[in-house]
């Protein structure tokens, strides 16, 4: 059925290029207004087609094609969206947490002097986040793809005097590039082997996707790992992670945006989008279920020692995006996009809360001087706590049930065969010790910045500690909302049967396939180990750090320095790439710019073309010397030569044809001007003594009476000027 | 000489003193040609060519042009050659090498030179040399019927010829004129723009005088 | 004289040889200027000697016209030669042409 999807990317487009064009001249009230008025209509649009067009669409959803794209041979693309049950709800959280995070920017960014080039910018990034998620095709999604990541760029580096920032965005765009380029490949795969890049077409293709292509493994295994490492880039995963806690040089409302709610889940998205794909390869799942799990406990880990509130929470949303990619990795697909949901909600709120801190800090996000703020910023604390308990995955708050679908569904998944199923039992283990690690570090961010009665600043912040306008808390109360209750929508099956439990997985079924059948048993037990997990978590951290820095967490850091020291250097991944990629990729393009560019485009074509022209140049000047008697020279010589071509009777290099058969010999003096009328007389003389021919035309027959060696004289004349050429050929008769 | 004609018919030869005659006018004009060119002393250039142009005045005499004869003598030698005479005196200037022998001239006169072959064989080819040339009338060149034509036929162009005439003479007097009295002209003029622009322009330092200095400079 | 014609075309012919010669390998001006008033009467010569071959008074006008046409250019060169002297002080050809070697 159509609609008119198109206009739910478009309306932010629209805002983006008016605001880009004329924002600067407004006032900043209407800048948000324009601005948010685009995202806002997009998710008016947005919930009058999920609620009101899909159901009645029957299969396929709601499709729009605006216009035939490429066609050229068996490529067929066209800019095409498509909203079914999946791409509708990354729509809703797009345009209603953008809508939200817009609310909160126009508060946290009043006193930017960009501020219109910061709401365009927004906007833009929506506009290009929603035509990757309602692209109908791949292109269409990769599009979008290349959209965010611009809009990141852009956005990372929006205050870009400083060169750290600038640099945060290079790193994020160029890591981001190094995933593209597997995307790229894998659709190149998909296409060769299935001809299509649209979605249903390759799903439906099994045939050529089983065909084995390299190592044994088929070409879905092969598709399925390029678009991993797209995935992996986009959605920070190992080893395209790095790029992520650098982002947070951007101001906090890009962070809650783009890098917890909704670009870094397109990754998610896109393994979800694909799962017929995926399913071909469960080789492929196992190994993204895998690095989703070791990213999780990874980041968890990082996440320990970080002391910027929002690196903290930057590796949180690595960590936390591990599980989504382990979720969709075991066959979850719709645990891994509820995840999605939550995890947007939460993050979106714990991000803009670190927004509220620090906005109340003077700018900064150090927490080893906060401390005491849950007095000062009720709000805000408010906030941040549901939103906590929600990330540690605290009953009722929606984290939990999302991550406990996540975790469950991974231990009892069925996707892999025989060899790989120890695989979903590993990934399970491991997400387990990241949740415990997830609740021990956030509960660590909690009881330091709120706990406790003292604020550890100086006292010049201090005094200017007070709670954001109502412009910012208003949107930080509906996240907070938002991630108590979202979790309601996915409530398991297992656990009791109403009509109106797993909402989300029964919207979510005709695209993504059936749920999983968990038994109830295991549902309950993982319910109530992760609770204990979660607690455990909350506990450990409260003894180290509840009210500030306490014995136990000096003792633990006195301990093991080296490795605290390890922990908190991010373990030195960055320096990894650093001396391992970066360096020799400088010392090689530093090589080649020298040899080259220097040597060889400089040098040798550009200066050499000189040189030869030159060289050529200076022989063809040697023709004018500047010596008027001497042009009257070459003028003389040049007459003489006309005049010595005009009146030969032959052209030159003009031969005999000599034929000889036995002693009969026939010349044949034609050639050259004797094609023109002009009438030569030949004279033939053939050396044996006979009278000469003349008079008698061009071709001459002669036989010899004896044999040996003899030279023919032809001689050529014209008879108007009298000048004669001649021939001379010797032959041999036997 | 193409041998077919050779056998056709037997060739014209001229009576051998009008061949001695020739022979001696033409030696006299090749000869003194060649010494103009190759001389180091105008003076003697200038005096050869003279000699060279009497040459040619009793050879056109033979060609029974009579008219241009005397005309060659008079306007040749007479007026051309003076001109040149006069200039040569003022320049007078001995060449310390006076021919150039550059090869790319020496080509040119090389190729002049193979025209020169060319030309002979194709004359060689061209008029019938079986035959006496005609003889011409009495009146063939006389001044009655040279004049003739000049007044009738060709007046257009003998009007053109005069007002070519006027043109170099003009052209003459133009080019060799003394510029002097146009270069001090020129001279004052740029003096007095320099006098004025320094007693007008702004330059540092300078003081506003309640009365216009000309020439006021520092 | 009845001498037949091409002898005083080769005549001519040669005496324009000579001149040429005396154009390109000179370098003084003045006897540039002879070579090409030499040039002119090769020409002449030819004029008149198929004027007569062929009974014909045009080529005695045109040949007056000639000797009328290098009267002026002889008048005109010259003084243009007497301007050059004056400024560069040579009539040396090589010395006074300002063309880049």
């Amino acid at each position: 059925m159509t609609f008119d999807l198109r206009l739910i990317p478009l309306l932010p487009f629209i805002g983006a290029v008016v605001l880009m064009l004329f924002g600067r001249k407004w006032t900043r009230d209407t800048v948000f207004i324009v601005a948010a008025l685009a995202i806002g209509a997009a998710c008016i649009v947005s919930l009058d087609a999920y609620f009101l067009a899909l159901p009645d669409a029957g299969e396929g959803g709601l499709t729009d094609v605006v216009m035939t794209w490429i066609a050229t041979g068996d490529l067929h693309i066209d800019l095409a969206f498509r909203l079914d049950a999946l791409s509708g709800v990354m729509c809703l959280v797009i345009t209603f947490i953008g809508f939200l995070i817009h609310v909160f920017a126009a508060g946290y960014m009043a006193d930017d002097p960009d501020y219109a080039r910061f709401f365009a910018y927004l906007n833009l990034f929506c506009g290009a986040m929603l035509v990757l998620v309602l692209g109908d095709s791949l292109p269409v999604l990769f599009i979008g793809w290349e959209g965010v990541g611009l809009c990141s760029y852009l956005l990372i580096g929006f205050w870009y005097s400083s060169t750290a920032n600038a640099d945060a965005g290079k790193k994020a765009f160029i890591t981001n590039r190094i995933g593209d380029f597997g995307f790229l490949l894998g659709m190149f795969l998909l296409f060769q082997y299935t001809g299509s890049l649209s979605v249903p077409e390759i799903a439906s293709a099994k045939g050529p996707l089983m065909q084995t292509l390299w190592m044994g493994q088929p070409v879905a295994f092969w598709a399925a790992l390029f678009l991993f490492v797209g995935a992996a880039g986009k959605s920070a995963q190992i080893p395209l992670y790095v790029w992520l806690p650098d982002a947070m040089a951007g101001p906090t409302p890009v962070s809650a945006l783009i890098h917890a709610a909704t670009m870094v889940t397109a990754g998610v998205y896109m393994i979800a989008r694909m799962h017929a794909v995926y399913l071909l390869a469960p080789a492929a799942m196992a190994i993204v279920a895998l690095v989703g799990a070791l990213t999780a406990v990874f980041a968890a880990m990082i996440g320990f020692a970080q002391n910027d509130f929002k690196k903290v929470l930057a590796y949180s949303t690595v960590s936390q995006l591990g599980f989504m990619f382990a979720g969709v990795g075991t066959a979850n697909f719709d645990a891994g996009i509820f995840h999605l949901v939550t995890h947007a909600f939460f993050k979106a709120g714990l991000f803009l809360c670190a927004g509220s801190v620090m906005h109340a800090m003077s700018g900064s996000g150090d927490i080893t001087i906060m401390g005491g703020l849950r007095k000062k910023l009720p709000i805000t604390h408010g906030v941040f706590w549901v939103c906590w308990l929600a990330i540690c995955g605290i009953p009722i708050f929606s984290g939990f049930f999302s991550k406990d679908a996540i975790i469950a569904g991974a231990w009892a998944t069925e996707t892999f065969g025989h060899d790989l199923a120890w695989v979903g039992k590993v990934v399970a283990v491991m997400l387990m010790l990241a949740a415990l690690g997830t609740a021990f570090y956030m509960s660590r961010l909690y009881f330091l910045v709120f706990s406790g009665d003292e604020t550890r600043a100086d006292d010049h912040i201090k005094h200017h500690i007070h709670e954001s306008p109502p412009i910012m808390t208003f949107p930080l109360v509906v996240l907070a909302a938002g991630a108590a209750l979202v979790g309601l929508l996915g409530l398991p099956a297992g656990l009791w049967d109403h009509p109106d439990q797993n909402l989300l997985y029964h919207h979510l079924e005709p695209v993504l396939g059936a749920e999983l059948e968990v038994s109830h048993n295991i549902e309950i037990i993982f319910m109530v180990v992760s609770t204990l997990l979660a607690a455990g978590g909350i506990g450990l951290a409260a003894v180290f750090y509840r009210g500030g820095y306490k014995e136990p967490a000096r003792a633990f850091g006195a301990q093991f320095p080296g490795f605290l020291r390890l922990v908190q250097d991010k373990f030195r991944v960055d320096e990894l790439y650093d001396a391992v990629i970066i360096r020799p990729l400088k010392a090689f393009a530093r090589g080649i710019f020298t040899f080259v560019d220097r040597i060889i485009v400089d040098k040798i074509l550009v200066e050499g073309t000189g040189v030869i022209v030159d060289v050529f140049a200076r022989i063809a000047r040697t023709v004018q010397g500047g010596d008027g008697q001497r042009y009257m020279a070459v003028f003389a010589v040049g007459v003489a030569l006309l005049v010595h071509f005009a009146t030969q009777p032959t052209l030159p290099f003009t031969k005999l044809k000599v034929t000889q058969t036995g002693r009969a010999v026939e010349v044949d003096a034609r050639r050259g001007k004797t094609a023109s009328s002009r009438s030569l007389d030949y004279l033939f003389d053939f050396g044996d003594g006979r009278p000469v021919i003349k008079g008698q035309g061009a071709e001459q027959r002669h036989d010899y009476d004896r044999p040996g060696t003899y030279t023919i004289h032809v001689t050529v004349e014209d008879p108007r000027w009298g000048t004669t050429d001649t021939f001379k050929e010797k032959v041999e008769v036997r | 000489m193409n041998p077919a004609n050779a056998t056709a018919a037997a060739t014209y030869s001229p009576p051998v003193g009008d061949i001695i005659l020739f022979a001696i006018m033409a030696a006299w004009v090749v000869g003194f040609a060649l010494v103009t060119i190759t001389r180091r002393n105008p003076v003697t250039a200038v005096m050869s060519l003279v000699a060279t142009f009497f040459g040619l005045a009793a050879i056109y005499a033979a060609l029974s042009a009579h008219f241009l004869a005397v005309v060659q003598v008079l306007v040749y030698a007479g007026a051309i050659m003076v001109l040149f005479i006069f200039v040569v005196m003022i320049l007078n200037r001995e060449e310390v090498a006076p021919l150039a022998l550059r090869p790319m001239r020496l080509l040119g006169v090389v190729a002049a030179a193979y025209l020169f072959f060319v030309f002979w064989k194709v004359v060689s080819q061209g008029v019938a040399t079986d035959v006496a040339p005609p003889v011409v009338p009495e009146t063939f060149g006389t001044v009655a019927s040279i004049g003739d034509l000049l007044f009738r036929e060709f007046l257009y162009p003998f009007e053109a010829i005069s007002l070519l005439l006027l043109v170099a003479i003009v052209g003459g007097v133009v080019v060799s004129r003394s510029h002097q009295k146009e270069v001090a002209a020129l001279r004052a003029a740029d003096y007095r723009k320099q006098v004025e622009q320094l007693a007008s322009a702004d330059y540092p330092g300078k003081q506003e005088e309640p009365s216009a200095s000309a020439g006021g400079h520092h | 004289m009845a001498i037949p014609a091409e002898y005083y075309l080769i005549l001519s012919f040669a005496l324009f040889l000579i001149g040429t010669a005396g154009v390109l390998l000179r370098r003084n001006a003045l006897i540039v200027l002879m070579g090409i008033e030499l040039q002119l009467n090769g020409g002449n010569l030819a004029l008149l000697a198929f004027s007569h071959q062929l009974g014909d008074q045009k080529g005695h006008v045109f040949a007056f016209l000639v000797i009328a046409l290098a009267a002026a250019e002889a008048a005109v060169g010259l003084a243009i030669l007497v301007g050059l002297f004056r400024s560069r002080q040579t009539i040396n050809l090589d010395e006074a042409s300002m063309m880049k070697r």
